[in-house]
């Protein structure tokens, strides 16, 4: 096998790829969609950075010192209300960003997807690594928000959960955001996506204000939504409350099934 | 050996079938070249044997083990150089470079060595810290044959892939092509430059309408058809035709009484002839 690059007038090397297990092959999957991730990263750091403030920044100034006084938020500051909320929401518009956007543009437009479906690594493991780069680039929005809002004058508590709890929800997100893009069939479907997914949810799960008030039958739509369980979870670790186990659980199980409905339709599709 | 067996594919929404009941034998250490006109599924059938498109019935098998998705053991065999452009270009060559052997799970340090050997063959080596979007259409393409290459797989599926290359990148890319087979690869590869698939190829099989209709040497082909090729300039525009002995086609000449030119017979002319019967 080495002398035929040498033939050529390649020089040739000799490649022992042969027993690689199948555990092996998991690892070189989810280690490569994350080096892409964090080349992308490398690439774009600036605009990937000011992209994930402007939104978050907006929401605190215009909501922490505008509309802020007005809200009721059982004593405590409006902002230490708030920046939880906006927390949960960087992360989930960041991880689900990086991916879908990025995977379509692969997919459709570049077609560079194709020697992903053509290469020797298990899908899944791609995908599921392509997840947990979206989930850590959802936690570095998080982080950052975190970080100017001290600027802000909060004074939330943070702990080792409330990183947790910020990667699940990006993982959650990133997974949805392999879904829609593997789904998708052109660039306007992710917008759409967006649309009626994303934006849905940045308003009504508990990010901006307490939604206990809200008519019984919307609030169970409401708690199903994974956002909400995120920002319950940052507030209440926020405010040094307990949290519910069941949230966290919540978000795998989603996780889980988003990355299992990805596989599924990605096996079946007889051309992507 | 590489067996396509009676496979059909038939795109979602497509009315018509994009292959037919394919049924096709490629031996290892062959170069084997699949010619046809445009929209004949030269692109599909290559897909299905890179599992980029699955097929709507039938199989392929790589040395007995039939092909899928899941099979990574036989993907890992084969390369596959795809007629459009399939590259990151938010990436730099040497990152291009770097994916396909990360997911090949090459060692890094063979990676960056042997990235800089098939940049350096590709002739674009200067460009390995640009990003893929600042190179030319010749350039890319010479990137996605260095890219193939470098898992250095066991067949190697190559559509069109001098298409857009300077004269002396394509010679270049077809002396690699004779050089890879020599040394035991296994070649499939579509071109509409007959004239190498003439030069580079064991055997042909001519596909048109998701059908193939002849496989053979090109060689023979060219003799089955007439390896004397006699072109007459009739009236608008110049007519070939082939005779198989020295004795029919100086007949011909001494009969016609008009200008002729003689020459040899090409596997372009099977290839027009077969095609122009096809197209009525
Ligand atoms: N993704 C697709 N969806 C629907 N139809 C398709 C798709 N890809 C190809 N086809 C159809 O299948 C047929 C074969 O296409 P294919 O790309 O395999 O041709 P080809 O021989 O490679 O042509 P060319 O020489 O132009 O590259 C064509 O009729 C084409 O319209
Ligand atoms: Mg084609």
């Amino acid at each position: 096998m080495n002398e035929q690059l040498t033939a050529a007038g390649i020089p040739a090397e000799e490649i022992t790829t042969e027993s690689k297990s199948t555990f092996s092959r998991w690892l070189d999957g989810i280690r490569t969609a994350i080096w892409e991730k964090w080349v992308d990263f490398r690439h774009e750091w600036k605009k990937i950075t000011a992209s994930a403030l402007v939104s978050p920044l907006l929401y605190m100034v215009a909501l922490g010192w505008g509309l802020g006084s007005m809200v009721n938020t059982g004593g405590r500051p409006y902002i230490d209300f708030l920046v939880p909320g906006i927390i949960a929401l960087a992360t989930m518009n960041t991880a689900f960003s990086s991916v879908s956007v990025s995977l379509n543009v692969q997919r459709l437009f570049e077609r560079s997807f194709d020697q992903i479906i053509i290469s020797p690594v298990p899908m899944a493991s791609y995908i599921f690594g392509q997840m947990i780069g979206g989930a850590l680039r959802g936690m570095y929005a998080g982080v950052l928000i975190f970080l100017i809002s001290l600027l802000f004058g909060t004074s939330i508590h943070v702990n080792v959960l409330f990183f947790v709890v910020m990667f699940l929800n990006g993982l959650v997100f990133a997974s949805l955001g392999v879904l829609a893009s593997v789904i998708a069939s052109s660039h306007l479907d992710i917008s759409r996506f967006s649309t009626f997914v994303i934006t849905p949810m940045t308003f009504l799960c508990n990010t901006m204000f307490p939604v206990d008030r809200m008519p019984a039958a919307v609030a169970v739509i409401i708690n199903c939504l994974p956002l909400t369980h995120t920002s319950r979870m940052l507030r209440a670790i926020a405010y040094t409350e307990s949290i519910n186990v069941l949230s966290i659980i919540y978000l795998i199980v989603l996780a889980a099934v988003f990355i299992a409905l990805t596989n599924v339709i990605i096996s079946r599709k007889s051309n992507l | 050996m590489i067996q396509i067996k009676d496979v059909t594919k038939k795109y979602p929404k497509a009315r018509k079938y994009a292959l037919e009941n394919v049924s096709l034998d490629i031996n290892t250490g062959e170069a084997f070249g699949i010619l046809g006109p445009n929209g004949a599924g030269k692109t599909t059938l290559m897909s299905i044997i890179t599992t980029l498109v699955l097929p709507t019935a039938g199989s392929v098998t790589v040395d007995g083990e039939k092909l899928s998705r899941q099979r990574i053991d036989i993907k890992k065999k084969i390369s596959f150089v795809t007629q459009h452009i399939s590259i990151r270009k938010d990436m730099t060559v040497a990152e291009v470079m770097e994916l396909s052997g990360r997911l090949y799970g090459l060692p890094g340090k063979m990676i960056k060595k042997r990235s800089m050997q098939l940049l350096e063959f590709t002739g674009i080596a200067d460009k390995a810290k640009s990003t893929a979007r600042g190179l030319s259409g010749g350039q890319q393409r010479k990137l996605m044959i260095a890219r193939a290459l470098l898992s250095d797989p066991e067949i190697l599926v190559l559509d069109e892939p001098t298409v857009g290359l300077d004269p002396h990148a394509r010679r270049k890319i077809w002396d690699m092509l004779i050089g890879l087979k020599l040394k035991g690869l296994t070649l499939l590869l579509t071109t509409h430059y007959i004239e190498e698939a003439e030069s580079v190829c064991d055997r042909v099989a001519f596909i048109s309408g998701g059908r193939v209709s002849d496989i053979d040497t090109p060689a023979n082909m060219i003799s089955d058809m007439g390896s004397f090729a006699i072109d007459v300039f009739e009236g608008e525009r110049t007519k070939s035709y082939f005779f198989k002995s020295a004795e029919e086609a100086e007949g011909f000449i001494k009969t016609s009484g008009k200008p002729v030119k003689v020459r040899d017979s090409t596997l372009e002319d099977v290839f027009l002839k077969k095609m122009g019967t096809e197209l009525g």
